[in-house]
């Protein structure tokens, strides 16, 4: 077991957010985590990545607790997380941006990460033609794209990813799942936060549905799929396959 | 039934604002025992001054919450505004004998005159621009202070200046500069929970929001800077009459520092905490007197550790106190009206309600949009879509007045609003929602709805049919229940809904949206397309820009496609989407339930 969360509890302010939250990653695994918005699945995310301390429960990483680590820490741990909202660094340029990703590297040489920053620009050929722009000037999809290549630069062991697809054209979200269901065979495990539950699941090796800070339901994708609730209030009627 | 829901929103009603009357008489009970203080209790002339001192300059810090804490724009000359008003009044009731009550009149209306003008020439810049241009008013006051010396006596300063006959004893004096102390502070109380004041802190949070909400954002900042001026002079005023004599080393840049300092000390966004640490300020050293030659270090560093740990100040805690232990009103939905959205556009259905004839936008040598024409009929939901870059966004911050079109024109039901800034066309009807979200996230979510329902036109009669009406768009997008939330508590998807609920507080004409549905699941997105749905059959008309094609097929009559800024497909939406050049550019394959 790779990584576990046991009874976790996190809470902004006075508003609970995880409420005794458990759930396990296996080596090599890739995990979604479904549920309506406000259910806790970013907060799931940002108290492994060390952005919330958690009021109580354990985060093991390896067998090793974690939970209330700093976020640098955390990193080093290779961990690394790509939030929502994307938060790219605006004031330096796209390469710089990606860069920065692989900065929790030890040992490895600048020219290699230069190699690796070219292989995300092969995956996202969309953003190399502003690889010298700075952050801010890009629109909100190709930003999604720099953060998303800026978490693959960690070579990360776990990578948790709150929406990538989050404001992409579908030929570039086409290409962001080709990409994650690429990841597990250089050995990454993810942890993927979507709202498209069918595009999830389909990448998924198992899933976990949240409601209000607690695990409801979890399962392979196909019991998930075949489970009316779920199909009701995450699928929805309207997007089934054919 | 009827009845009942009438009593529940009476008993609703009693249990929001007994607790604001009973706090209102409270306050008036202790200002006016305060202001009888210096007449009951004898005090030395030390303490008198100690306490004229105090009160004189938290007027001043008044204008610093305002300008500051509400508003958001840095001034480092409340010591020069302080300072005009001073030598208004010591000029004014000695060499000029003009009396202590123009004379104060006078002190107002100069650092007002002065604060309009210097607000005028320099609010565009703001942040670092707008702290060096009020230094450098702050020092040229200081230097025409000492140096024109046949107006201001110089460097010896003004003495003999006098008071009105009934307040000469100096506890009268006092007891006088204690009384509008407590009237401008709670003016400035007020201030905040009023259509004016919630404007400012939209300016402070989030100043593109602000403006597409309706504020003129430059107007609102300029005034709260005339405000701010206009208390400093008061203070000052009143200060020249207290001490009876004046000099230029008063008003100096240090001392605009330290009301500054006095200001975040106490806590910049309230009125209470600034006059709090106007005070601590003043009597600190006093307390601190008996460690002799250190207490000016020992002084410092309290200063220093209070910013440090407090960084809200004293107030701050008052306010975190207050948020743990009382909970959130709660909310009856039951007394809430359904969301009038009644604004009918002049054209008819089928007529252009938005026509865009040509409209180019460059930055630089990136061509953004380029010659795009675009037709929403009124009444329609029309689609804008195309891949991430190709310039959708920055279509829709033309549209909504934040960037200047280089080329081409834009008309809005009749008229042509191509240049009109972006306060003036929501006004007119048109609304958006923003792709990163713009919210205020200082502001509760009630708040936050409140500055797009008042800010839009005079559509509402009294504070009360607003905060009906942010109620009624809140419950319309189903977040009701949520309304004295923290935006910042709130997910990523309740806050879209948040920012969807400020733009039809406005009762636009025109919405536009751009990637309502990112962040929503399945679920959500189809309560979002049965909302669009209604917006239409309640006479709206929408133009949305959003990557889920199944989404857009079901709400949308028509789509425009878009690539490197120039439109590449434009017609009804199931031609579009089955478009080779579309799929090809934007769509990858062909979706399986597109048929």
């Amino acid at each position: 077991m790779l990584l576990e969360l046991d009874s976790v509890t996190a809470a902004y302010g006075r508003v609970l957010a995880l409420k005794g939250l458990s759930l396990t990653v296996n080596d090599g695994e890739i995990v979604t985590l479904l549920g309506a918005n406000g259910a806790g699945k970013s907060t799931v995310l940002r108290t492994i990545s060390g952005l919330m301390t958690p009021q109580s429960g354990q985060v093991r990483w390896a067998g090793a607790s974690i939970g209330g680590m700093k976020p640098g820490v955390i990193a080093g741990l290779s961990i690394a997380h790509v939030p929502e909202r994307r938060r790219i660094f605006p004031g330096l340029t796209v390469r710089e941006n990606i860069l920065l990703g692989g900065s929790n590297l030890k040992g490895v040489s600048r020219a290699e990460l230069e190699a690796d920053v070219e292989k995300n620009f092969a995956i996202f050929p969309e953003i190399k033609p502003f690889e010298n722009a700075l952050g801010w000037t890009l629109s909100g999809g190709q930003q999604q794209m720099v953060a998303v290549a800026r978490g693959l630069m960690a070579r990360p062991k776990l990578l948790l990813l709150d929406e990538p697809s989050l404001g992409l054209a579908p030929l570039i979200v086409q290409q962001v799942y080709r990409v994650i269901s690429g990841i597990r065979e250089q050995g990454t495990t993810v942890l993927l936060v979507e709202q498209n539950a069918q595009m999830a699941l389909s990448v998924a090796d198992r899933g976990y549905v949240l409601e209000t800070g607690t695990i409801v339901a979890e399962g392979l994708p196909s019991q998930l799929l075949d489970t009316d609730e779920i199909r009701a209030a995450y699928l929805g009627g309207r997007a089934k396959p054919n | 039934m009827t009845e009942t829901v009438v009593m529940d929103r009476a008993s609703a009603s009693r249990r929001r604002y007994f607790p604001s009357a009973f706090g209102g008489l409270t306050f008036a009970g202790f200002a006016i025992c305060l202001t009888a203080l210096p007449l009951a209790v004898s005090l030395t002339g030390y303490q008198l001054n100690l306490l004229m001192q105090a009160a004189t300059y938290a007027i001043a810090v008044f204008g610093l919450v305002v300008v500051l804490g509400y508003a958001g724009q840095i001034n480092l000359a409340q010591a020069a505004f302080f300072g005009l008003g001073a030598y208004c009044v010591a000029l004014g009731t000695t060499d000029f004998g003009l009396g202590f009550w123009l004379s104060l009149l006078l002190a107002v209306c100069v650092a007002a005159f002065a604060g309009a003008v210097l607000g005028l020439a320099s609010l565009r810049l703001g942040g670092h621009y707008l702290a060096m241009v009020t230094i450098s008013f702050q020092t040229i006051l200081s230097l025409t202070l000492n140096n024109w010396i046949s107006l201001t006596h110089g460097p010896d300063g003004v003495r003999g200046i006098q008071r009105p006959a009934i307040l000469n004893d100096s506890r009268y004096f006092l007891a006088f500069c204690l009384a509008v102390l407590f009237t401008a502070g709670f003016g400035v109380y007020r201030l905040k929970r009023r259509r004016l004041g919630r404007a400012m802190q939209a300016v402070r949070d989030n100043e593109i929001a602000a403006a597409v909400s309706g504020i003129d954002t430059f107007a609102t900042k300029v005034f709260a800077f005339t405000l701010s001026a206009a208390l400093g002079g008061l203070g000052g005023g009143l200060f020249a009459g207290g001490f009876t004599y004046i000099s230029p080393d008063q008003f100096t840049f240090a001392e605009s520092v330290v009301f500054l300092t006095m200001a975040l000390l106490g806590g910049v966004t309230s009125a209470f905490g600034a006059a709090f640490g106007t005070g601590l300020l003043i009597l600190l050293p006093e307390w601190l007197r008996f460690l002799k030659v250190v207490y000016l270090a020992v002084y410092g560093a309290a200063v220093v550790l209070i910013m440090v740990f407090l960084p809200d100040g004293l107030w701050g805690i008052v306010t975190w106190a207050k948020r743990r232990l009382i909970s959130e009103p709660p909310v009856d939905r039951q007394s809430i009206a359904p969301l009038p959205l009644t604004r009918q556009a002049a054209c008819s259905a089928g007529q252009a309600l938005l026509e865009v004839k040509s409209l180019s936008k460059h930055f630089g040598g990136l061509k953004a949009v380029d010659e795009v024409n675009l037709s929403v009929r009124q009444n329609s939901v029309h689609a804008l879509i195309g891949p991430n870059g190709s310039g959708k966004t920055t279509m829709l911050n033309v549209l909504s007045g934040l960037y200047r079109p280089m080329g081409g024109s834009i008309v809005f039901d009749g008229g042509t609003i191509t240049n009109a800034p972006p306060h003036t066309r929501t006004r007119l009807g048109i609304a958006r929602t923003f792709q990163n979200i713009r919210l205020f996230p200082a502001m509760s979510v009630l708040d936050n709805v409140m500055v797009g329902a008042e800010q839009s036109g005079d559509l509402f009669s009294s504070a009360r049919a607003v905060r009906n009406h942010a109620f009624s768009a809140l419950e319309f997008v189903g977040l009701a229940e949520r309304a004295y939330r923290d935006i910042g508590s709130l997910s990523y998807g309740h806050q879209r809904l948040v920012e969807i609920a400020r733009a039809l507080a406005g009762n636009p004409k025109l919405i536009l949206f751009d990637e309502p549905g990112a962040g929503l699941n399945h679920g959500e997105k189809d309560r979002l397309v049965e909302l669009l749905k209604q917006l239409k059959d309640r006479g709206l008309t929408v133009l949305i820009i959003d990557h889920d094609m199944a989404m857009v097929e079901q709400v949308a009559e028509r789509i425009t496609v878009l690539n490197f800024g120039r439109h590449i497909a434009d017609g009804a939406s199931r031609d579009v989407l089955r478009n080779p050049d579309v799929i090809a550019a934007y769509l990858g394959e062909v979706r399986s339930d597109a048929a």
